[in-house]
């Protein structure tokens, strides 16, 4: 009577919640399906793969160590959980079931993993209360913390029950079993106490464990849809449909007449849809945010949470509010560096900076830009640079060499020297490139430039939503490049780096591009170039468009070894570096909001480090905007910003050496 | 309420004025043009007056040379028509003739208001506006930086005076307006936008014959011959600096404390 009633609850719980799931989701699909196409099947064994490593290895969840564990305890223990609820299930339906004695010691070993897990989740968001949680739904996370410890509790409270209620209801006789030991311990103390004893109680005590454990799991599955939990669904899936195609590329090939700009959420393609519903509220992503950093509203979590509830909303009805300048601030939009940390920290591998770059493109079509920005965008337009000077002068800085640099439109070129705006124009910067062109004679390498030939490479612009403006900068770029002979490109710039080698792929570009980090090893590994030691210790800043977007990490740092200097890493590097905060734009931006410098924070993260006086880059707005920080922290002093190309130019006896900076 | 805004490209100063220093003439056909920065601020008064009281909008440029993209541009940021004026004209054309053949058009269609940027530069005395209402006999504002609706036909303007002086001025239209700035800075317009403009919006074309009347016999242009009173101030950080206490007092441009 009693397990007749047990199944009928079971089936109808299980129906019940399985409906309820059903019906908060298709609409999610539903969105999805009218969102723009994007292709994330292809490749699917590397995908399988690069899933495997992130989900049961949690490779970068395992970034944050207290984070990553307890939620690999947490996470294991759901996947323990599926066999918990045969266990239970089957218990109930087939009289006698078992899933034998190993089993049930894995189950109580993760029970146990997963209560020390919650724990710990609870210590993190009552005690530390990391800065990342601000803006999440705290709620959230303690219902479901809460869930799962019910569940938990379930588990153990009927397994203990199991062997006294076993006769009574399901008419079999099973022995106490000592591997399932939390549940032996406590059927311990049932006997002891005597409670075992009493037929109603171990009966109630079953009966109450099963439905905190059972219920609660399909209440929990009930609940899923509308909380930041849905990513134990759509994480794993989200992972596998991750991005394959070149890291540092913005926007896909567009479908002519499409533009890039995200103005309603049919706008966005359906992975950017799935990611919203993905994202887990951790705030990873606003912890190592510039903008956030800074004192800027922007935060990526909440450009997520904040897209998320506007389809939410949509969904409930509500009229739609336009995504861009409404749902999500202009703001917020503008004061994105497009450095990619977030993307690089996310736990789920959701895309912020596409969908950050759409929104702008939306605001950009209603003509709504900082105007400094958009003097800029209009000086590409008209002179091709961001300086607001003359075409002819583009060249100019190459006229004060001895030897004169050959023009790759008129003969033929080993290397050809994207040059880019800065390097071109700013009055600092072309000495560096003065050097470079003397490293490279001295070298012997055959290059040449393309002179007032070249346009900016678009890159910005892009990021700033400006696709049109990209395509026709590019388009200029790209008619020089095919009329010039040439076997290489070599840029001294990582965002002309990124765009020729990664968005100039849409337009049928594809011939190797380096930087000049890599091009300087090589020539050092020939036999080109001999440095000799230089007996510097120095800290090495990844310019975001060399590094995260285009994994060059090596190549400076082998260059700088090669010159017999001793790098000390600065807390954040690799793909973890900290942006200058000039990226996608801002570089040209009022700074409104702006506390704290990007640059100036990561000046004094360098200042901490003992010993070190020199500052490397290899980024031309890296030289700008760290040379402005040293001055603006007082840092003078102690700390010398320096290019990678003036360390190799004094290493081969072509400079005066590098001046003894700082009071060591 | 229909608006005329009067757009002009003049030479791009970004880039060099080509100078033909023999015959003292200038090459146009060899120098960029770029639209007239206080055209943009005219349009921008008159598409937020679109967006405050429905005003139609139209941009009206004269040919006398590549004119289309700017009134692409102009039908991108949210002019509601463009008409180019054709004719046998071209980037040498005077400020009188431009004046005459826009206030021959306009004077067929019946606007309520013609907005000009107050002067361009190479119009620096502003004499686009001001011919264009001597012209059709309307009045005229000029240095205007902003213009709204009143009732009945009514046009309120904003003058800004030395002195910290505002002036508000009500007229009755229709009237010419010469803009000094708009209240808000110009609004972009993006490439794609004004590509996808142009393949799907047409110019509405219309032709005018060159216009007689007085014109300069001859204008020659030179280059102003450096005065050479610049120093140039050589020397350290200190050197410089006392170089520069020095110059401030011997013009008696010091006030000590
Ligand atoms: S790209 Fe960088 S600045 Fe932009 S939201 Fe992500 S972390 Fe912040
Ligand atoms: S976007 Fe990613 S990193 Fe940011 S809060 Fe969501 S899950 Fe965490």
């Amino acid at each position: 009577m009693a397990r007749d009633l047990l199944m009928a609850l079971t089936i109808a719980l299980l129906l019940g919640a399985a409906a309820f799931f059903a019906a908060r989701m298709l609409p999610l699909v539903r969105v999805m399906r009218r969102a723009r196409p994007t292709s994330r099947l292809d490749h699917w064994p590397r995908r399988l793969g690069f899933m495997a490593g992130q989900v049961l290895a949690h490779k970068r969840l395992l970034q944050m160590k207290m984070s990553g564990v307890l939620h690999f305890f947490i996470f294991s223990g759901f996947v323990i959980l599926f066999i918990d609820i045969v266990d239970a299930v089957g218990q109930v339906f087939a009289p006698g079931f078992n899933i034998g004695p190993a089993l049930d010691c894995v189950v109580d070993i993760f029970v146990a993993l997963v209560l020390i897990g919650i724990v710990l989740a609870v210590y993190q968001r009552a005690v530390l209360k990391p800065e990342r949680y601000h803006g999440s739904d705290e709620r959230d996370g303690y219902v479901i913390l809460g869930m799962i410890a019910v569940i938990m509790i379930g588990i153990i409270l009927h397994e203990s029950f199991y062997p006294f209620a076993a006769p009574l209801l399901f008419h079999v006789r099973p022995g106490l079993d000592p591997w399932g030991f939390l549940g032996y311990a406590l059927a311990r103390v049932w006997m002891a106490t005597g409670l075992a004893a009493h037929p109603a109680i171990a009966e109630t005590g079953y009966i109450t464990g099963y439905i905190l454990d059972i219920g609660m799991v399909f209440a929990f599955l009930a609940y899923l849809p509308t909380s930041k939990h849905l990513h134990i669904f759509l994480a794993v899936p989200s992972i596998f449909l991750h991005k394959t195609r070149p890291h540092g590329e913005l926007v896909e090939p567009l479908p002519p007449e499409e533009g890039m700009a995200i103005r309603s959420v049919a706008d966005m393609n359906w992975k950017d849809v799935m990611d919203l519903f993905t994202c887990t509220e951790c705030g990873r992503c606003q912890a190592v945010c510039p903008a956030h950093a800074s004192g800027q509203r922007l935060s990526p979590k909440m450009v997520i949470i904040e897209l998320r509830d506007a389809v939410r909303r949509e969904l409930a009805g509500e009229p739609p509010v336009p995504l861009a300048g409404g749902v999500v601030s202009a703001e917020e939009l503008w004061a994105c560096t497009t450095c990619g940390a977030c993307q690089e920290a996310c736990p789920v591998f959701i895309e912020h900076v596409p969908k950050i770059a759409g929104l702008r493109a939306a605001l950009l079509e209603d003509g709504e830009i900082d105007k400094s920005a958009q003097k800029v965008l209009v000086g590409w337009d008209r002179q091709g640079n961001s300086f607001g000077q003359p075409v002819r002068k583009r060249p100019a800085w190459a006229k004060g060499l001895d030897v004169p640099i050959k023009d790759a439109r008129k003969e033929p070129v080993d290397w050809l020297w994207f040059v880019g705006d800065f390097a071109s124009y700013e009055p600092r910067v072309q000495n560096l490139s003065r050097l470079v062109a003397r490293l490279l004679q001295q070298a012997g390498v055959d290059f040449g430039i393309l002179y007032e030939g070249e346009v900016n490479s678009g890159n910005d612009a892009l990021r700033m939503g400006e696709y049109g403006l990209f395509e026709t900068l590019a388009q200029k770029n790209l008619a020089m490049l095919e009329k010039a002979q040439f076997n290489q490109i070599f840029t001294t710039d990582p965002h002309s780096f990124n765009a020729l080698r990664n968005e100039y792929r849409k337009l049928g570009f594809e011939r190797p591009v380096r930087h000049y980090t890599q091009a300087f090893l090589d020539l050092i590994e020939e036999g080109k170039l001999n440095p000799s030691p230089l007996n510097l210790k120095v800290t090495y800043h990844d310019p975001c468009y060399l590094g995260r977007w285009n994994r060059v990490f090596d190549a400076p740092r082998q260059l700088l070894e090669r010159m017999g200097i001793e790098l000390v890493e600065m807390p954040r590097h690799g793909a973890n570096s900290f942006c200058c905060g000039a990226g996608g734009g801002r570089i040209w931006m009022e700074e409104n909001g702006v506390s704290d410098r990007p640059a100036n924070i990561r000046i004094r993260e360098a200042l901490s480090l003992e010993d070190v006086n020199y500052f490397v880059v290899a980024c031309p707005k890296d030289m700008s905007m760290f040379s402005a920080a040293v001055q603006s922290t007082n840092g003078e002093e102690r700390m010398k910003v320096i290019d990678v190309a003036e360390l190799l130019a004094q290493a081969v006896g072509l400079n005066e050496p590098v001046e003894t900076a700082a009071a060591t | 309420m229909r608006v005329a805004v009067l757009l002009k490209a003049v030479p791009d100063l970004v880039e060099e004025l080509v100078l033909d220093e023999e015959s003292g003439s200038l090459q146009y056909d060899e120098m960029s043009y770029v639209p007239s920065e206080w055209d943009d601020q005219a349009l921008e008064e008159a598409l937020i007056l679109k967006e405050e009281s429905g005003a139609q909008v139209t941009a009206i440029a004269v040919s006398t040379g590549d004119v289309d993209t700017m009134l692409f541009t102009a039908l991108a940021k949210g002019a509601d028509h463009v008409v180019k004026i054709t004719g046998d004209f071209d980037a040498s054309m005077s400020n009188w003739q431009q004046a005459r053949v826009l206030s021959d058009y306009v004077r067929e269609q019946d606007f309520d208001m013609v907005l000009s940027g107050v002067q361009a530069i190479d119009d620096v005395d502003g004499q686009i506006p001001g011919l264009v209402a001597g012209f059709l006999n309307w009045p005229h504002a000029s240095v205007v930086t902003e213009v709204r609706m009143g009732g009945d036909s009514k046009v309120l303007l904003r003058q800004e005076y030395s002195g910290g002086l505002v002036a508000e001025i009500e007229v009755e239209s229709p009237v010419v307006i010469g803009v000094q700035a708009a209240r808000k800075p110009p609004r972009y317009a993006s490439v794609a936008k004004v590509r996808q403009v142009a393949k799907s919006v047409a110019i509405e074309e219309v032709s005018a014959g060159a216009p007689a009347g007085p014109a300069f016999a001859d204008i020659q242009f030179v280059r102003p011959v450096a005065a050479g009173r610049a120093e140039m101030i050589e020397g350290d950080v200190d050197a410089v600096a006392d170089r520069i206490v020095q110059i401030l007092a011997d013009h008696n441009l010091l006030r000590r404390a």
